[in-house]
């Protein structure tokens, strides 16, 4: 029969981190709201700035841009989003395996290399054939989760695109982890550089047919707002995971404060046996000493 | 007419105006009402802004700059650059 003593530990043990994961879901609950709350409030952003993009490449052919180049790909750079924290399911594990699986398979044979944004992708790729060398890549990554403003992720995205301007990179991917909803987050590869054309909106036409007038030129618009449009599509990318990542964090809290529980029962119930026992076998003794006496 | 100016992380400004003055590629210049649908690009420098307070009470209205220059019926802030849309007599100001 188990020991008392010992059951009544682990009731504890069990108990305090209990308080831990629930903690800790409180805590990743108030941070996704907030991360949703900047998701949202980035779109109608992105929305314009690609309206009037599309509008301006309707009339424009934009595959001279620096950032359209159809250079023959060699030097391919994967971006991997990842969290600096754990303790969020398979949150960081299924984007370290896409990237993987991308470096490996579909990029074989190319001079890969793996940008890391958050520790648990630079713990994972450090040690790999796919570590960064050379230093016109941006590095320490992970402090941008400490605290993810555009003025932060700006300075990234300019040095990523002028290393694309240099030639050092051909290609580059960013691959992270979408936020689909609280429990499913989805892992989603999107290119980065060179720039795809803007996809035509559908119903928009009437805004594009208008006669807009452009100041300075159209082109020099172009200019401008191309590495605006990319810089917002990796700040949304970080949001996204961020959203993501806390997210990921709450549904495991929440499944470990439920397995913490339904343990704490098990435990409850073999403890109640185990005193029950104790205290049957008390009554025995003491029965059994006092018939001895009165024989 | 309607100014809207936004960033990545935040609302600006929403409401009624009467001119604004924009840092353009080539020297600021001015946009009163009724102004021809029109896109440019901005750069680093100051924006004015006349607003018509007594129009800018609504909840609809409401932004960063809505609070700071409740009373104010001019006020500048900087941007460090940006797109600026003008069509039906709204401007929408994407600043960085």
């Amino acid at each position: 029969m188990a020991n008392l003593k010992e059951i009544r530990n682990r009731i504890v043990s069990i108990e305090s981190t209990m308080q831990i994961t629930s903690a800790m879901k409180m805590v990743s609950a108030a941070k996704l709201k907030r991360a949703q709350d900047a998701v949202t409030q980035i779109r109608p952003y992105a929305n314009k700035l690609q309206e009037i993009l599309a509008n301006l490449s309707s009339s424009l052919d934009i595959s001279e841009n620096d950032f359209a180049s159809d250079k023959e790909e060699k030097n391919i750079v994967l971006l991997c989003v990842t969290s600096n924290r754990g303790l969020c399911g398979g949150f960081n594990n299924n984007v370290i395996k896409a990237t993987m699986k991308l470096a490996r398979e579909e990029y074989a044979g190319k001079n890969v290399s793996v940008l890391s944004v958050g520790k648990k992708a630079n713990d994972a790729f450090k040690k790999t054939e796919f570590n960064i060398k050379g230093s016109y890549l941006p590095s320490h990554l992970e402090e941008l989760w400490n605290d993810l403003t555009f003025d932060n992720v700006a300075p990234v995205a300019e040095k990523i695109m002028q290393a694309y301007k240099d030639g050092h990179i051909d290609k580059i991917v960013i691959v992270y982890n979408s936020f689909k909803n609280v429990a499913t987050q989805i892992v989603k590869t999107e290119q980065f550089l060179p720039i795809l054309p803007p996809e035509e909106v559908e119903g928009e036409t009437a805004t594009a047919n208008l006669d807009y007038l452009f100041e300075p030129s159209k082109e020099e618009i172009v200019e401008e707002l191309i590495p605006k449009t990319l810089k917002i599509q990796m700040y949304s990318s970080l949001l996204d995971s961020m959203a993501g990542e806390h997210g990921a964090r709450m549904t495991a809290m929440h499944k470990a404060t439920d397995n913490a529980a339904e343990m704490n029962k098990d435990l409850k119930l073999e403890y109640n046996k185990a005193r029950q026992a104790a205290i049957t076998n008390e009554i025995l003794e003491i029965v059994g000493g006092a018939e001895a006496l009165n024989n | 007419m309607i100014l809207e100016v936004i960033t990545p992380d935040q609302i600006l400004f929403k409401g009624n105006v009467t001119h604004v003055v924009l840092p353009g590629l080539d020297g600021s210049f001015g946009v009163l009402s009724n102004h021809a649908p029109m896109i440019s690009a901005l750069t680093e420098g100051e924006m004015k802004v006349d607003q018509i307070v007594a129009e800018n009470k609504g909840d609809e209205f409401f932004g960063k700059y809505n609070d700071e220059h409740k009373n104010d019926a001019s006020f500048t802030f900087t941007i460090k650059g940006g797109i600026i849309e003008v069509k039906d007599d709204k401007i929408m100001v994407l600043a960085e």
